[in-house]
């Protein structure tokens, strides 16, 4: 059964027609054409295809298209302000963090929504915040780093 | 080499490449989209070893929307492998492990090829299944692969079957000074099976040209190596086989050996492709991946020193069983390896070490990150600390008792230049507070070292071309997965040509374009691309001043180059843009494009002559153990590098923590389980631990300069060394606190509560 998803996704409005089958992921990817979701284990553990739903950090794989219907949607590509880089984004950029950079778009956004939600997380906010986002690159240490900066840089500390 | 020199070598720029990836338009292999592009399929082996009766596509083809079904019956009748030659694309005759491919399907959407590999039906005679090497190796063993030969250099008298690998390290006389030493120790070590799930999955995407030349999109690390195998398994001449490789997701060795990494999905794909005259793309799912791709294999390892009561080692024999997999895949290469590397790296005046490479029903053993280091450095370093705990020496002050010093051997290097190991040592007792620090209850400290001996390999090549505008296009045949496209090959290009480190772009593997490479593996890439496309910009850089100097009426020899100007020396109001020289090229040479090589020949001359510089590390850790429930929490790590010159040392420290984190994660929970009949128990990301942020401690990375290698400008290779010494310094440092010593990864809570139980 197919139907009409009718969503905002990077403040543009998109109506697509989908299956009951299909995951957002797969939507975003393969019937937007949006290739900067990344598409890992497919089942919510790695946290690759992360994206922000309604203000809250989601896995993507693990949620239907059909869900979205009515949704507010960032993904990576619509982090950006036009060729202004987030906060997030340039500090992975400024402390090395990106490696392959594969995990980068999904880290970026499970991050950008914990600094939507505190200013200066504490060690443990960030463990929480991005526990579910695995990189097998840089053993964590530079995205650390990213993240502080970032914090420090929204809030006018850096 | 002092650092000042540099311009820009030795600094930390922003990665290239960097921006598109956090945008979200790094484009990666499973990204790519072809024009009317269908999806493919691998059905795969249900049982690990097992006759094919038969094989009915029928019902399978006649589905709608399917365009082709293949199985062995459409390939030539030819085999792939690296040492040995004993694996088909697609399985014939039998199955060897539960990965096994066995037939492919392309077709219009993802479920319809699921519908479809269903629909084959393939009749098995189930065969007797072999899990454990040291089982395989048994006469009684079931023979996995019939015509194959066993290793020529086997001693005489030995006795074994499914070996496809032999390596003896033979030093001094063992037997003699190990009847002469005070203290023998004696003990065997085992790891387990990891993968090393890099986050991008396995691709290929391949379409046959209209003119009839095949197109394969490869995630490989090594597209050469690909071409290579994908034109002799198709039957095909190398120039009617084109690959081109995107950005890598990661790779780790994993992506490393041609086509035995994805199991011949390129050529399946390819055959796919031909078959449905449509371009095929197939993208494996992570538990698919985790039960058929190459792995880091498992090690049982056999290990006994004879030293004399100062602390001297007299004597070390060995055995190591180094498990291949179902194939002889890169097993012979790592298992040979991890059998010179258990001789350790201090002064071995006598050893003998025995390694036999053994097939198994399970995943092939690829060159996953450090091939047979890390194996070998759990039971060498394991043992060392077992060996002075029996002395009553401290485990650092026993490790330089036995230190070489220059112009000394150690297995598998004839002469060193230089040692840096004692020093890292120095440094990083000296960084975690070694003797001094304060440890609570159930607080355990640890050290090991490690080497990754660089030894001969192949050479490669590299093409500076110099654009009108000065800007520079560079052509290596290493690809990017976060190391030196990005890293370091700009700055070393940017160095020799005074132009900014954004003026250069480093362009992704394409076979038809691309000096050959073996691929990004075995820590090569800064010396192999680096010193070849330094030499190539040096060359890129004589030829702008041959032109230059007629313009500027000066001798090449008096002009040097900087922010793209090119000045005569001392007078620097004589000069002439470099992209004014660049122009002028189309007019007398057509284009500046410079070239060099990395030469393996010259290298080991050098080497022979003067000794080499290897590099060196020491980890060092402190764990805390709950012996309730068995769990460690390392609270404190430190890693101490000697990696030579750093040319872009955020990408070296990067390399470093990376490849430790992925060590500690195979020390404390990473294993790939198997039931007896073969099935792997883990496959997917829900089963398959790997370490998250919060069990990560922060790795304290130190580079220790004042060694340099044979890289340019000193450079050694990074990638892999920091793999070897987790698992090792971490069982040590466990042993400091509970005075329990774990010789069978992984050190994760039910193996760590068992063992503090048995003792």
């Amino acid at each position: 059964m197919s139907f009409t998803i009718n969503a905002t996704i990077n403040d543009k409005k998109v109506s697509a027609s989908t299956e009951a089958s299909t995951s957002l992921l797969e939507f975003l990817r393969d019937t937007l054409e949006m290739k900067g979701t990344k598409l890992c284990c497919n089942t919510g553990e790695c946290g690759a295809c992360t994206i922000i739903f309604n203000g809250k950090p989601i896995n993507s794989c693990v949620t239907l298209a059909a869900d979205a219907d009515g949704a507010t949607i960032t993904t990576i590509e619509g982090l950006a302000d036009g060729a202004n880089l987030h906060a997030v984004q340039q500090a992975f950029i400024d402390t090395g963090a990106v490696q392959c950079g594969y995990c980068t778009p999904g880290y970026i956004m499970s991050v950008a929504a914990l600094l939507d939600r505190t200013a200066k997380p504490t060690a443990e906010d960030i463990e929480e915040a991005v526990s579910g986002n695995i990189c097998r690159c840089t053993g964590y240490a530079k995205i650390v780093d990213a993240i502080h900066l970032a914090a420090d840089r929204l809030s006018g500390r850096a | 080499m002092a650092k000042a020199e540099f311009t820009v070598v030795g600094s930390s720029p922003a990665r290239i490449g960097g921006v598109e990836r956090v945008v979200g338009k790094g484009v990666y292999g499973i990204d790519v989209m072809l024009k009317d592009q269908l999806h493919g399929g691998i059905l795969r082996s249900q049982y690990a070893h097992a006759k094919i009766v038969s094989i009915d596509i029928s019902e399978a083809k006649a589905l709608l929307g399917v365009h082709a079904v293949v199985t062995a019956a459409d390939a030539p009748d030819v085999r792939y492998g690296r040492s040995y030659i004993d694996r088909y694309i697609l399985a014939r005759h039998k199955v060897r492990f539960m990965g096994d491919p066995v037939a492919a399907v392309a077709a219009e959407t993802p479920a319809l090829v699921k519908q479809a590999l269903k629909k084959i039906k393939v009749v098995y005679e189930p065969l007797p299944v072999v899990i454990d090497p040291e089982d395989a190796m048994r006469p009684e063993a079931p023979t996995l692969h019939e015509d194959m030969p066993l290793p020529k250099n086997l001693p005489d008298g030995v006795k074994v079957k499914n070996v496809c690998g032999f390596t003896a390290v033979h030093v001094g006389d063992p037997e003699k000074a190990m009847a002469e030493a005070d203290v023998i120790v004696e003990e065997a070590y085992e790891t387990k099976m990891i993968h090393p799930q890099y986050l991008e999955p396995r691709m290929t995407a391949a379409q046959v040209e209209p003119n009839g030349r095949l197109t394969v999109w490869a995630n490989a690390q090594a597209p050469f190596p690909v071409r290579q195998e994908v034109a002799k398994t198709l039957g095909m001449p190398l120039n009617k086989v084109r690959v081109i490789s995107a950005e890598l997701g990661g790779g780790f060795g994993g992506k490393g050996s041609g086509i035995t990494s994805g199991a011949a999905v390129e050529p399946i794909c390819a055959l796919l492709a031909m078959k449905a005259k449509r371009a095929v793309m197939i993208v494996l799912d992570k538990a698919e991946e985790t039960i058929s791709t190459t792995i880091r294999a498992g090690a049982k390892m056999y290990i006994k020193t004879g030293v004399k009561k100062d602390g001297t080692i007299v004597a070390r024999t060995g055995k190591v069983i180094y498990d291949a997999g179902a194939y002889s895949g890169f097993g012979t290469q790592a298992g040979g390896r991890c059998t010179n590397m258990l001789g350790g790296w201090y002064l071995m005046p006598n050893c003998h070490i025995d390694g036999y490479v053994v097939y198994t029903n399970k995943q092939v053993c690829g060159p996953v990150r450090g091939p047979g280091g890390p194996q070998a450095a759990f039971a060498v370093e394991s043992h060392m600390d077992s060996i002075a705990t029996k002395l009553g020496m401290d485990p650092a002050e026993f490790r330089m008792k036995n230190m070489p010093k220059p112009g000394d051997k150690i297995v598998g290097v004839p002469k060193l230049r230089d040692v840096s190991l004692g020093e890292t040592i120095r440094i990083a007792k000296e960084k975690i507070g070694w003797g001094k620090v304060k440890l609570e209850k159930n607080q355990g400290i640890g050290i090991a070292t490690g080497s990754w001996i660089e030894s001969a390999g192949p050479g490669g090549g590299a093409v500076v071309k110099i654009n009108e505008d000065g800007s520079a296009t560079v052509h290596i045949g290493k690809i990017d997965m976060g190391t030196i496209p990005g890293f370091g090959i700009p700055l070393i290009v940017a160095e020799e040509l005074g132009i900014p480190v954004s003026d250069v772009t480093v362009v992704n593997v394409d076979t038809d374009a691309s000096p050959w490479d073996a691929g990004t593996v075995g820590s090569r890439g800064i010396l192999v691309s680096g010193t070849a496309a330094r030499l190539a910009a040096i060359d890129a850089r004589g030829q702008i001043f041959k032109m230059a100097a007629s313009l500027l009426e000066a001798s090449p020899d008096d002009l040097e180059i900087k922010d793209k100007q090119i000045r005569v020396k001392g007078t620097p109001a004589k000069s002439v843009a470099l992209a004014t020289v660049a122009t002028n090229a189309h007019n007398i040479i057509g284009e500046v494009i410079g070239r060099g090589y990395c030469d393996n020949l010259a290298l080991m001359a050098e080497e022979k002559a003067h000794g080499s510089s290897q590099p060196f590390t020491t980890h060092a850790c402190i764990v805390e153990v709950d012996t309730d429930t068995g769990n460690v929490k390392i609270l404190k790590y430190v890693a101490v590098h000697d990696i030579g010159f750093p040319i872009h040392r955020a990408a070296v420290e990067g390399q470093i923590e990376g490849a430790a984190a992925m060590s500690i994660g195979q020390a404390l929970c990473e294993q790939v389980v198997f039931d007896k009949n073969g099935r792997t128990m883990n496959p997917s990301f829900v089963d398959y631990l790997m370490p998250t942020i919060n069990m990560m401690p922060r790795i304290e990375t130190t580079l220790v300069p004042g060694y340099p290698g044979a890289g340019p400008y000193g450079a050694k290779g990074a990638g892999e060394i920091a793999c070897v010494p987790p698992l090792a310094c971490i069982a040590n440092a466990i042993y400091n606190a509970t005075g329990v010593r774990i010789r069978k990864l992984p050190l994760s809570p039910e193996n760590v509560l068992r063992s503090l139980k048995e003792a």
